[in-house]
């Protein structure tokens, strides 16, 4: 948990400083006001990430200073990859969804995740790709009335 | 107080028949999705908001209810046959019910579960609908200065209290406040954070954000898990006469279930602690009342009774500061924010002045979920015990697929998925770190509503802080937040101190 809480700290240090110093300057409204200008609660907001997570990196590192636990730790690639995977998976099939509706890619989105995960049975498949399909059909295009989405 | 009339409205739309199917859809729903190991109440809101754009207001909202109701007492099933709890607030019903099914009495087990969230839930919406009212009328007295102060306290209450790290609570918090600026600025128009995409003008919208970071970054989450634990098989319901509860059974776990829905509805009314630490405290308060405490974890049905009441009367009493101030104190009280957002109503104590009869209707429609509630789980133990047996490589697909198809239903288009992945990263991350996710979500929706009572404030003051010295409530919640600051600082580091020896 501390190295957790340490590098965890340290992104979230690095997004409020960029937040602080580039994007709330830059993309966060202006203009006169009487009350509260528009850039302000944001801007607390980013400084309550900031001290935060700068509080928590400073503990984190004494803390790990006194236990003498190494800051970096050797990176489970396998590991990372069963994390990353399933993002990279729904996200190629947002990226299809652009050009195709997705009614159509539907089937593929759930067959192709059942058999990366292993099942085997037709029988399964039919039923797991076609029933959510057919009701999203059914529900868009009968009762909705807005088309095949 | 409220009117006769009104009252007799309300409980005449609740019973109505399209109102009862609704209901009886969403605990039906609820109870499935609660079974189901992976699943989670937040997940199954977030899923549903979409399906009910085009019910009423009340039905969307009642169905809401019931759908969060359904989970509570539908995930001690799976907590008692599969020794996996369908939400974390079940976790304490593990400790005795699955070795009461093991030990051949899972029918009894899962009727105990049962009673006692049915009661802990009527007695928790009961007293909701009792201490609501009132303090929404006093609320209706608050002015800018005293909401703006509550608002902020509630914020740094809900850091310090939703488990984890205070420091972590906050910086998720912060967050969440930065994403409730997006959007144009009431004042001056100018546009905030909005990168130039005109689908931002009007804040980020919450259907792609809950659905991103509560419903498609847990399947995410739950396929790393699954690696670790596939093939798990729930324990059967058998024909043994046995294996039944008796009166005489039920009646000695009738004062751990008062006890525990006292626990519940304490702990719930309270904004962030959540089911799970109503739970445990309740198990914990009746281990250690029982003359027996070694009983426990070996399949008494005190402890069942103690995790579950306390469990469900949690869900009804996080209603009161939502109701009472419009402040959401749990996730599913935020989803429901969201809910209410989608068909125009404003939560809070205004809606006692300007809709008091879709509040009523509301109460009355909590009150008729809890009993078929009480049906459903009766009638339906041998389904539902068989739904356990569904395995999470076939639910995580379609649930993909539902928080993909919700968005294109709502229209929200390419734009719409790419929010909602950009949220499941978010929330993949807040998850696996350890921040506060009902923190952020809960600073995201009020924001909005502190920033406006911030502006009033600080227009109507003039800027001068000593405009406390005349508001006593404003300024008692102001002192109170700086010592909450302090207190969560302090004991953080008290913690940290204890935990380094044992590191060593």
């Amino acid at each position: 948990m501390l190295r957790i809480n340490f590098w965890s700290g340290l992104a979230v240090t690095a997004l409020a400083t960029a937040l602080l110093v580039w994007v709330i300057p830059t993309h966060g409204g202006g203009g006169f006001s009487f009350g509260l200008p528009p850039q302000l609660v944001a801007t607390i907001g980013a400084w309550i990430m900031l001290i935060s997570a700068v509080t928590l990196v400073m503990v984190s590192i004494a803390q790990k200073v006194r236990s003498r636990e190494p800051l970096l730790q050797g990176v489970d690639l396998s590991g990372i990859w069963h994390q990353t995977w399933p993002f990279l998976y729904v996200l190629l099939f947002i990226c299809l969804a652009i050009y195709l509706p997705l009614t159509w890619i539907a089937p593929l989105l759930i067959g192709g995740l059942l058999f990366i995960l292993g099942e085997r049975r037709w029988l399964v498949y039919l039923l797991c790709t076609l029933t959510p399909t057919a009701g999203l059909y059914i529900l868009t295009v009968y009762l909705m009335r807005i088309g095949v989405v | 107080m409220p009117e006769f009339g009104a009252l007799y409205n309300a409980f005449s739309t609740a019973l109505g028949w399209e109102s009862i199917a609704v209901i009886l859809g969403g605990v039906l729903l609820g109870y499935v999705v609660g079974v189901i190991p992976g699943l989670n109440r937040a997940v199954a809101i977030a899923i549903a908001i979409p399906l009910t754009f085009y019910m009423s207001p009340y039905a969307a909202i009642s169905f809401l209810i019931g759908l969060s109701k359904g989970t509570a007492a539908g995930s001690a099933v799976s907590a008692i046959l599969l020794n996996t709890p369908g939400e974390s607030s079940s976790a304490a019903t593990c400790l005795d019910g699955y070795p009461m099914a093991r030990d051949g009495r899972p029918r009894t087990a899962l009727k105990i579960g049962l009673l006692a969230s049915v009661i802990g839930d009527l007695l928790a919406t009961l007293l909701l609908i009792a201490v609501a009212i009132p303090f929404a009328a006093v609320a209706l007295k608050f002015g800018p200065y005293e909401l703006a102060a509550i608002l902020v306290f509630a914020l740094v209450f809900i850091a310090g209290m939703a488990g984890g790290s205070f420091l972590k609570g906050m910086a998720a918090g912060g967050l969440g406040i930065i994403l409730g600026t997006v959007g144009m600025d009431p004042e001056t128009g100018a546009m905030r954070l909005t990168f130039g995409y005109i689908e931002l003008m009007e804040g980020v919208p919450i259907l792609p954000l809950v659905i991103g970071t509560l419903a498609l970054s847990e399947m995410f989450v739950q396929l790393d898990e699954y690696r670790r634990n596939r093939g798990q098989k729930a324990i059967n319901l058998s024909d043994n006469q046995q294996d039944d509860l008796s009166w005489p059974e039920f009646r000695k776990t009738l004062p751990t279930i008062f006890r525990g829905t006292a626990i519940g509805a304490f702990v719930g009314a309270l904004p962030g602690l959540g089911p799970s630490v109503g739970s445990f405290m309740s198990y914990g308060a009746a281990k250690r009342a029982a003359k027996d405490p070694e009983r426990f974890g070996k399949g008494d049905p005190r402890g069942i009774a103690a995790s579950e009441s306390a469990d469900n009367a949690v869900i009804p009493a996080s209603y009161i500061p939502l109701f009472g101030l419009g402040i959401p104190g749990s996730v599913s009280a935020a989803l429901l924010v969201g809910a209410f957002m989608i068909h125009g109503i404003t939560v809070g104590p205004l809606m006692l002045r300007e809709q008091p009869e879709m509040l009523f209707s509301i109460f009355s429609g909590m009150l008729v979920a809890s009993l078929i509630m009480l049906a459903v789980g009766w009638y339906g133990l041998r389904i539902f015990a068989r739904i356990t047996n569904i395995p999470s490589h076939i639910v995580i697909p379609i649930v993909i697929f539902l928080c993909l198809a919700g968005i294109q239903v709502q229209g929200y288009g390419t734009f719409g998925l790419l929010v909602v992945f950009g949220f499941s990263i978010l929330g993949y991350f807040l998850k696996k770190f350890d921040y506060s996710f009902v923190t952020f979500l809960v600073a995201f929706i009020v924001t909005p509503m502190l920033e406006l009572n911030l502006r009033q404030s600080i227009i109507l003051s003039g800027s001068d802080p000593a405009i406390l010295l005349d508001r006593p409530i404003a300024a008692f919640f102001v002192v109170l937040t700086l010592l909450l600051l302090l207190r969560f600082a302090w004991t953080g580091l008290k913690q940290r101190k204890k935990t380094v020896p044992n590191a060593d």
